[in-house]
């Protein structure tokens, strides 16, 4: 079986499996209704200030989950909601940005900058398209590198990488991803060490339960889902209640602003943006494929880019659409690139990718990996065919962007309206349901809470909680890559720089945190 | 939309996940009281992770039993066998993993944590097809030709599943004065992806290497069990390389001791039916790479583990 059988395979396992309904005898499947629902949550969580997609993926899954079950048939519709969520949410993210200068996500902070401006003039609608069209232009390009070098990169991985030289790719990602993520090098070395020595509690192989200092609730190690979902979404509520509790006199109200002027997207105004797309694209996809620098830098190094090379009136900051054009491209091309490293090894890079590479490990079938793009002859490799239905349902939901996304986006405006006083009980409620769902026992409610806690001092103390997730999932890899490294070189204690590429690689892992450290210290 | 319909809707998923925990019907017999969740002693993908989906999905199925599987991994199923030791034994958990978590790699283990006695046996489901494994392309026929290059002096990179794999590797070494590197990997999908990528020379499968045995990209070496592999006549058992043991393994499902009788028997009818079923995905699978259906319950499996610690621990003797 040949590349072309698996790709068609793929996409034919999207639109054709386990069809729940037809329309005018076009049987629509599963997986299909599974993207349009989540691309509808996921521009409706965009467009609401103080949650965003991975709020919404975190919270989808457990109850995903326990409704498709495990087996493989649940991969693709499971998937399919949550980058139906990612895709939504790149859009929606720009909504209140531009109408109410405040960013929806923070990696629009920069799109209030030239949106608002422009909404001030009478001109939503434009900024609105011009947000729509660059983001949707970003994504795609994202996710064609993706679906063009995730496989060569798979082969690659495989070739070249042994066992020492996982171990050591792991610690340099865990060092890239301290040095890169949050304000200060050494909090994020602290934050992913903290995220792996409580990932070891309980795990790993001896022979009586590590660190549980007997408690049999421990002996188990921490539920995962309650790790993640407490740091990542309780923490952030608990901030979130505490700013709202400091700002309670800030009551400043929402303005009604005359649409006037021009407000259409002309073939002018496209061809003004597409060299704006096009460098801040390429940026985003970079940035995307490294791990934990995520979108947020992408758009501000869009933006800073865009900024340089534009000429003429009206300047960034005054409402030029090339700076709506280079932040949205940016932020958006991160998205794709980000699955590079997950489905070529595992490795996750941000927030949306930690919760699909959750997805894949929960439900069998698919375990990402260099053997997802092995080809075998006179055999289906079930996990590429796969691969490939995840990249169907991307480029279906970029579909669905291109075509309603604009639509649906401007409808979102209502969104700010949501008052955050009632919106953070209920995601608060939500979590906690969808761990108990999932998890079924009071024990994984109270860690999650704990957890919610570490992740609220974390905020406080200005530590990265990426680098803490990104280590805490890494931990039990890292130890066995380092295990089994060990064991297969003969027990050379020196099996981290036995060979030139995890040398390399080691050396790497070093330099990136210098190189970090030392331009922090010109920065103060 | 309305103001409400925002605040209903999430709601309204959740609400939807949890009327899935209902849907049991009313029976007689032995039901659980919830979900049922079943922890795999090996990673995914592999041959007991797999089996343990494909009964899961067949058990909700059958009789609408809701079965969670997950994964825990390390030292050979050990791992997960002292995690169930300690898990609440009312039918609800129940585990799966190979007989030698309860033979051999439990005497093995200098503090295993759990004794044979800790678990309810439920049933097998099949049996192991054990082969020492390599890609083709390395141009060894049989086990020997990897003993006459290690003589030489080559040391390979040799991958098993347990512990008993590494102290078999370890009576081949003193039998032949050779020398391996060995290393226990999570299961054996993660030896064959570390055969085929080159990681590794070459590695036990349990049966999970027949497919790839079939059509010609690997070849079983030698086989594990005191018998020649079906597939692969020509291989030699290792018992016939001078190393007297057989080191085949049932695929089994247990619970913590003590859960209720008619819990273990509802368990193991239900897991017995749906293997010895030959239109079930399940019993195919076990057919296609393994030895089988090969169910063994109640009083019989008992015995059965009784006997695999007596073999156990001769070869335990042995390896002093």
């Amino acid at each position: 079986m040949g590349l072309l059988d698996h790709i068609w395979l793929g996409i034919v396992t999207v639109f054709s499996a386990d069809p729940v309904f037809s329309i005018a005898g076009l049987p629509i499947s599963i997986t299909i209704v599974m993207v349009i629902l989540g691309f509808l949550f996921g521009i409706f969580v965009g467009a609401t200030p103080g949650i965003g997609g991975p709020f919404a993926m975190a919270i989808s899954l457990p109850i995903l989950i326990s409704v498709f079950g495990f087996d493989a048939n649940a991969l693709l519709p499971v998937l399919g909601f949550l980058v139906g969520i990612m895709k939504g949410s790149t859009i929606g993210g720009a909504v209140p940005a531009i109408l109410f200068n405040t960013p929806g996500t923070p990696d629009s902070l920069m799109t209030t900058l030239d949106g608002y401006p422009l909404t001030k003039r009478g001109q939503p609608g434009k900024a609105l398209r011009v947000a729509h069209f660059s983001s949707v232009s970003g994504d795609t390009f994202s996710d064609i590198v993706l679906i063009t070098c995730a496989p060569f990169l798979a082969i690659l991985v495989e070739k070249f990488l042994d066992f020492p030289e996982k171990a050591a790719l792991i610690i340099l990602s865990l060092a890239f991803v301290s040095a890169v993520v949050g304000s200060n090098v050494w909090k994020g070395m602290l934050a992913a060490l903290l995220g792996l020595f409580i990932a070891y509690i309980g795990t790993g192989e001896d022979g009586h339960p590590r660190l549980s200092m007997g408690s049999d609730s421990l002996a188990a190690g921490f539920p995962l889902i309650s790790a993640v979902l407490g740091v990542l979404i309780l923490g952030e509520v608990f901030k979130s209640l505490e700013d709202m509790w400091r700002e309670m006199k800030d009551t400043s109200s929402i303005t009604h602003v005359e649409v006037k002027g021009d407000n259409k997207l002309h073939l002018s105004d496209i061809r003004r943006i597409l060299p704006f797309i096009g460098i801040s694209a390429s940026i985003g996809t970079m940035i995307g494929a490294l791990p934990g620098i995520g979108s947020t830098l992408a758009a501000t190094l869009g933006y800073a880019t865009g900024r340089k090379y534009h000429k003429g009136s009206p300047a960034f900051g005054e409402g030029a659409i090339e700076g709506i054009a280079a932040t949205e491209a940016a932020n958006s091309a991160v998205a794709g690139a980000n699955l590079i490293p997950v489905l070529s090894l595992g490795i996750p890079g941000n927030v949306s990718a930690v919760f699909i590479l959750l997805a894949t490990e929960t439900i069998s079938g698919f375990t990402p990996g260099p053997q997802v793009f092995r080809l075998v002859p006179d055999q289906i490799n079930q996990e590429m065919v796969y691969a490939f239905g995840l990249f169907t349902t991307m480029i279906f939901a970029n579909g669905l962007n291109w075509t309603l996304g604009g639509i649906f986006m401007r409808w979102m405006g209502v969104m700010i309206r949501i008052p955050k006083q009632r919106l953070l009980p209920i995601v608060l409620l939500l979590t906690l349901t969808a761990i108990y769902v999932q998890q079924t026992t009071m024990f994984a409610v109270y860690v999650t809470l704990g957890f919610g806690f570490l992740g609220y001092l974390m905020r406080k103390l200005n530590m990265s909680v990426l680098a803490f997730i990104i280590a805490y999932i890494l931990a039990n890899n890292l130890e066995e890559a380092m295990r089994q490294a060990f064991a297969v070189t003969g027990a050379d204690p020196w099996f981290l720089f036995a060979g030139p590429i995890s040398i390399t690689f080691m050396v790497l892992a070093i330099a990136v945190v210098v190189f970090f450290a030392r331009n922090q210290k010109d920065l103060s | 939309m309305s103001k409400l319909t925002k605040i209903v809707m999430p709601l309204a998923v959740v609400g939807m996940a949890a009327t899935a925990f209902m849907a049991t019907p009313a029976k007689a017999e032995w039901q659980p009281k919830g979900p049922i969740s079943v922890i795999i002693g090996f990673a995914a993908g592999g041959g007991t992770d797999t089996q343990a989906r494909l009964i899961a999905a067949e058990l909700k199925k059958r009789k609408g039993w809701n079965v969670i599987p997950s994964n825990v991994t390390g030292k050979g199923g050990v791992v997960m066998a002292r995690k169930l030791k300690g898990l609440p034994n009312d039918g609800l958990t129940i585990g799966m993993a190979v007989t030698e978590v309860f033979g051999y790699n439990m005497l093995a283990s200098k503090k295993a944590g759990y004794k044979t006695d800790d678990f309810t046996y439920i049933a097998t489901t099949t049996s192991s097809q054990m082969g020492i494994v390599a890609n083709t392309s390395k141009g060894w026929k049989t086990f020997a030709d990897v003993i006459a290059a290690a003589k030489k002096g080559k040391v390979f990179k040799f991958a098993g599943m347990s512990a008993k794999h590494a102290d078999i590797n370890f009576l081949i070494e003193q039998k032949y004065g050779v020398k391996f590197n060995t290393v226990v990997l999570r299961g054996g999908r993660k030896v064959m992806n570390a055969i085929i990528a080159g990681d590794v020379d070459l590695g036990y499968g349990a049966g999970i290497q027949s497919k790839a045995v079939r059509s010609g990209k690997m070849v079983n070496l030698a086989s594990g069990l005191s018998q020649r592999l079906k597939i692969s006549p020509n291989a030699p058992t290792l018992v016939e390389m001078g190393i007297p043991y057989d080191i085949g393994a049932k695929f089994i499902f247990v619970a913590p001791a003590g859960i209720p009788g008619e819990a273990r028997k509802a368990l193991a009818d239900a897991i017995g039916d749906i293997i010895n079923d030959p239109s079930t995905k399940a019993s195919q699978y076990v057919s296609k790479g393994y030895g089988g259906p090969d169910v063994i319950t109640g009083k019989k499996l008992d015995a059965f583990i009784q006997n695999e610690i007596k073999i156990a621990k001769v070869l335990m003797k042995l390896m002093k």
